[in-house]
């Protein structure tokens, strides 16, 4: 037995470096193959047929025919690149692409959430696409809504094209507000019109409760600022969403639960259940509910969300990216473009709600604006006029875990706001080191 | 015991007593069984019900058991999103395979750890458990990377080749073989008989209930099997139930009622082996004559 | 009375066992060793593996989430087992009876066995609810308040349990019921000649000859159970703030959530070690307790 297992270990023990090296090392050489010869291939120009891998979670289940359409309009405008489409579940998509990535063979082309892109882009896992950017002539980065453009790049490199973004607005229910006589939300408000707001609509007795607001991380770092607050301080290298301010936006989050808030740890899509059965005034949630919305029995609005001392609206961004072992990185850089911001992939995005592609084009959004429910639709673009994207660092899970079992023990009564926060900010620094 | 009863002229004689006792004793037995078997036939009403019901009507608390209306419009939907009739060839394949493979080699080796005494048994036996001990998501990385040099990332192979053999199943099997009295295999090895026969010939069909009943465990474990298939399978013309279902799970909504209707879709074949499993366990008492 | 030595037995032997031992050895053991080689670096599977030696097993060492892992790993395995094994036993003597109908039965108990665990844990949510559950309704008309089960840490783990313990009744039966179903009627009809009752029948002879099925089932469930996950992750992702935390959860939570599959791939391994040592533990206490035929 044991020469046998020792060899094995051997082999194995080989493999797996191999497999990771040949994995993640790459991607200087890879980048600095595709600037020399630039350019996206024109759509004219004879070559060998290319088959690029794109591997997607945002597309199942409700999508699925929509992104084929993107890619039939993209396969005939680029005869000679076929795009084979993998996709997963959002649970599973990164257990599988990490597992592809480590092992060498990740997707030519893949779809990355903005918080978990960074650490892809520092490991060297991604295209760096700004040669490829530079050498396509018509290209002209302003087609992109700036931010959204923006957030993609680190080290002066753009790694990834910004493919959707998405917010969370105030949804209520307005039929709750009538038969309560409560004015409906609207811009001017502050976290003490939603409170006073949610005290009036409280039915106890017919289960009607005021508002909902998942208490989490992403939920705390913007009401964090709303509040004036900041997360990390300005050289990013210590926590600061302990102090006062922090301390005050977890307990307005905290505060509200059991009083106009139902308890928090919730089974899967229960706040969307109470919200649908009419025994919910306002829930603050994203916008890619609407479509899930549409028909309920009752007439519902959105509005920007409540500020406390500033107005503060998540933006949640996906990019599209590339792999730095692709083969070939000037088709990626053309499928890359074609999906993000072509006429025909907006279209079929606005067309289908499919989030909100991240175009500065305003007038590409009419036909997503004329739709109702809601009438307000134009509260998604208001929002953006403050937006705070997450804090992000390379640990992002783990932080976020963190941070969220924090907020967790704070509202179960086994620390304080402050002993959680102090706690959890303890642990995020030493993520910093 | 009825049937022990009536083989037997000593007990059971139909004294009034011991009628009633039976009586009794077989009343509690039922009531008891459909208390407890109504508590585990719930969840599978509510998930057929559920596969019947709107979108979105489920949500609505309390959740109903009688759908209305009926909606049967669910697994056409499924049907029409996904190649679902692929997934189910798919899956059936894989874990028919899987299953034939696992029993045989599973047989072999239990009797080889039951019947034959070699150097280094009870070690080698310790190493088969010891594979049950390690969790897939740490092995999953080198499984896939040995099946990258194999060239079968992507592959009917890659699917099946991890499950050709099963330590559970061949320390359930050893245990069984250990259990049957011995009489018989050592009167066939008297009769000249090698391993082979006796094998095939005396402990296979003397096991039987415990062979169907790996043959089923088998089958559910492969049928549900969900992480390795999910990794190394890329194209939907490969996968299988499981994993093509899991796609039904959105980011940020789930819609119940269809993942319900796939749910419901996969219990059912598993379902149907158990039932015809069920058959060779219950069977396996009729073998008569170990006295031999 | 065989030969058991020479050629041929050899050749027996590796008959019997390569169709199994080769495939195990590379597609179950090759990983595993090569998951002891991850644990010896840090490795975020993005960039380049960075070898560290053993610093991956020190810092587990002083690790409390791990700590409080393995703690209600521990909890969570004295509350199930007892639950599963009596259960499962009495079900499955209970369908040992030939009588009418008991078919129908059988299938009713397997059918957790095989429904998947996110209908099983969402079912259970639903039946647990703090507020609008069926449990807490009915624990309510007896006027007892009911606990916020998976919403309170202290009844978390008792959730889990209580979920688990029904979905794997079904499993614990069907092998009972095979170990039954192979003891000859013989023994049974000779005990009644003998005039025993139904409980020294039981006594001497069921439970006797269903010992190597319960250490079967014994040995099983401790693995599988000491690695619990699935409906850990489906039902409660550990929480609330913790309570239902369990090894495998944090191992898979490093590897594939934190980016840390060496310091995952070590956890593993001290784990297993500990499991292999339970088990020969199990294997050398058999021979007081597990009749062979």
């Amino acid at each position: 037995m044991r020469p046998v297992s020792r060899a094995l270990a051997a082999i194995a023990a080989t493999a797996i470096v191999v497999g990771a090296c040949s994995g993640a090392t790459s991607s200087p050489s890879a980048s600095a193959e595709a600037s020399p010869s630039g350019g996206a291939p024109s759509p004219s120009a004879p070559a060998e047929p290319v088959t690029l891998t794109y591997f997607t979670f945002s597309a199942a289940p409700d999508h699925l025919a929509d992104l084929d359409a993107i890619v039939q309009a993209f396969e005939q405008k680029y005869p000679n690149i076929s795009i084979e489409v993998q996709t997963a579940a959002y649970t599973d998509y990164f257990t599988k692409l990490q597992t592809q990535v480590a092992s060498g063979s990740a997707p030519d082309t893949f779809e990355l959430n903005y918080e978990n892109s960074v650490a892809y882009a520092s490991s060297g896992a991604l295209l760096d696409l700004t040669p490829l950017a530079a050498a396509d002539t018509d290209f002209d980065a302003s087609v992109y809504y700036p931010k959204a453009y923006e957030v993609f790049q680190a080290d002066g490199r753009q790694f990834g094209v910004p493919e959707q973004f998405s917010d969370v607005l105030l949804f209520y229910n307005k039929d709750l507000f009538d038969a309560a006589d409560v004015d409906y939300p609207d811009a001017s408000w502050t976290w003490e019109d939603e409170r006073a707001a949610a005290e009036q609509l409280t039915d106890a007795a017919n289960g009607v409760w005021g508002h909902y607001q998942p208490i989490q991380f992403f939920e705390f770092y913007k009401v964090l600022a709303q509040n004036g607050g900041s997360f990390f301080s300005a050289d990013g290298t210590k926590s600061t969403f302990n102090d006062a301010k922090g301390v005050e936006a977890a307990n307005w989050l905290i505060g509200k639960l059991d009083k106009t808030m139902p308890s928090d740890a919730f089974g899967p899509d229960q706040d969307s259940a109470l919200f649908k059965s009419g025994k919910l005034a306002m829930w603050h949630t994203g916008i890619w509910l609407f479509p899930a919305l549409a028909d309920v029995p009752f007439a519902w609005d959105v509005s920007v969300e409540p500020g406390n001392v500033r107005k503060a609206h998540h933006f949640f961004a996906n990019a599209v990216v590339a792999s730095a072992t692709t083969a070939h990185p000037e088709e990626a850089w053309a499928w890359l473009r074609f999906l993000t911001s072509s006429e025909e992939a907006v279209t079929v995005r606005v067309n289908a709600s499919w989030e909100l592609a991240a175009v500065a084009d305003q007038s590409l959004f009419e036909p997503y604006l004329s739709q109702t429910p809601p009438d307000n639709r134009e509260a998604v673009f208001d929002a953006l006029a403050d937006i705070v994207t997450p804090p992000v660092i390379e640990q992002q899970s783990q932080m976020q875990d963190i941070v969220s079992q924090a907020l967790e023990k704070a509202r179960l009564g086994q620390l304080s706001v402050e002993e959680a926060l102090n706690e959890a900010a303890a642990q995020v620094d030493a993520l910093l080191q | 015991m009825v049937e022990l009863a009536r083989a037997n002229p000593l007990i059971g004689t139909g004294t009034r007593k011991v009628r009633w006792g039976r009586l009794v004793s077989r009343t509690v037995i039922y009531a008891a069984l459909t208390a407890g078997g109504l508590a585990m036939i719930f969840p599978f009403l509510w998930m057929l019900s559920t596969s019947f019901q709107s979108a979105g009507a489920l949500l609505v608390p309390p959740p109903q058991l009688i759908p209305s209306p009926i909606e049967l419009g669910n697994y056409a939907e499924i049907a029409s999103a996904f190649p679902l009739w692929r997934f189910l060839a798919n899956s059936l394949g894989v874990a028919a395979v899987a299953t034939t493979l696992q029993v045989a080699t599973s047989a072999m080796a239990g009797y080889a750890f039951a019947r034959l005494r070699f150097r280094g048994r009870d070690a080698l036996f310790l190493l088969y458990i010891a594979t049950l001990m390690v969790p897939l998501q740490v092995t999953i990385l080198p499984l896939f990377v040995e099946m990258k040099y194999l060239g079968l990332v992507d592959s009917y192979g890659a699917l099946v080749l991890p499950s050709i053999a099963s330590a559970f199943g061949t320390f359930l099997l050893r245990q069984a073989f250990l259990g049957l009295p011995r009489e018989l295999e050592e009167a066939a090895f008297m009769d000249g008989a090698g391993h082979l026969t006796v094998f095939r010939r005396i402990v296979l069909p003397l096991a039987m209930p415990a062979i169907a009943t790996l043959a089923v465990f088998s089958f559910v474990a492969s049928w549900n099997s969900f992480l390795w298939p999910l990794i190394i399978v890329n194209s939907p013309d490969l996968m299988t139930l499981p994993v093509g279902l899991s796609n039904l799970q959105g980011r940020y909504a789930t819609a119940w009622n269809l993942l319900m209707a796939g749910s419901t879709v996969a219990v059912v074949p598993i379902l149907i082996v158990y039932v015809i499993g069920q058959k060779y366990v219950i069977r396996g008492v009729t073998l008569s004559g170990l006295k031999g | 009375m065989v030969g058991q030595r020479g050629w041929s037995y050899r050749g027996v032997v590796v008959l019997f066992l390569a169709p199994s031992l080769i495939p195990l050895l590379l597609f179950t053991v090759g990983p595993m060793v090569a998951a002891a080689g991850l644990s010896l670096v840090r490795w975020n599977l993005l960039k380049p593996p960075e070898f560290i030696g053993l610093d991956n097993y020190v810092r587990l060492v002083g690790d409390a989430n791990f700590r409080a892992a393995v703690i209600n790993t521990i909890a969570y395995v004295a509350g199930y087992l007892p639950l599963v094994f009596v259960g499962g036993m009495l079900i499955a003597l209970a369908l040992n009876e030939r009588l009418r109908g008991l078919a129908i039965f059988r299938t009713a108990y397997f059918l957790p066995v095989v429904t998947s665990w996110v209908v099983v844990a969402l079912m259970w949510r639903w039946l647990l609810d703090p507020g609008a559950g069926v449990v807490n309704h009915a624990l309510g008309l007896v006027g007892i308040d009911g606990p916020g089960w998976y919403n309170d840490p202290a009844w978390a783990m008792p959730s889990v349990i209580i979920a688990s313990a029904w979905k794997d009744l079904g499993f614990v039966m069907v092998i009972l019921l095979a170990g039954l179903q192979s003891i000859p009627d013989e023994y049974y009809e000779a005990a009644s000649v003998d005039g025993a009752g139904r409980w020294t029948r039981f006594r001497h002879i069921t439970l006797p000859l269903l010992t190597p099925s319960l250490f079967f089932v014994l040995v099983i469930s401790l693995i599988n159970n000491l690695q619990v996950f699935d409906q850990v992750w489906v039902m409660t992702r550990g929480g609330p703030a913790g309570a239902t935390s369990v090894v495998v959860e944090q191992i898979v939570t490093n590897a594939f959530s934190y980016g840390q599959m060496g310091y995952a791939a070590a956890m593993s391994w001290l784990f297993f070690v500990v499991l292999l040592g339970i088990t020969m533990v199990q294997f050398r206490l058999q021979r007081r307790w597990v009749t062979y035929g």
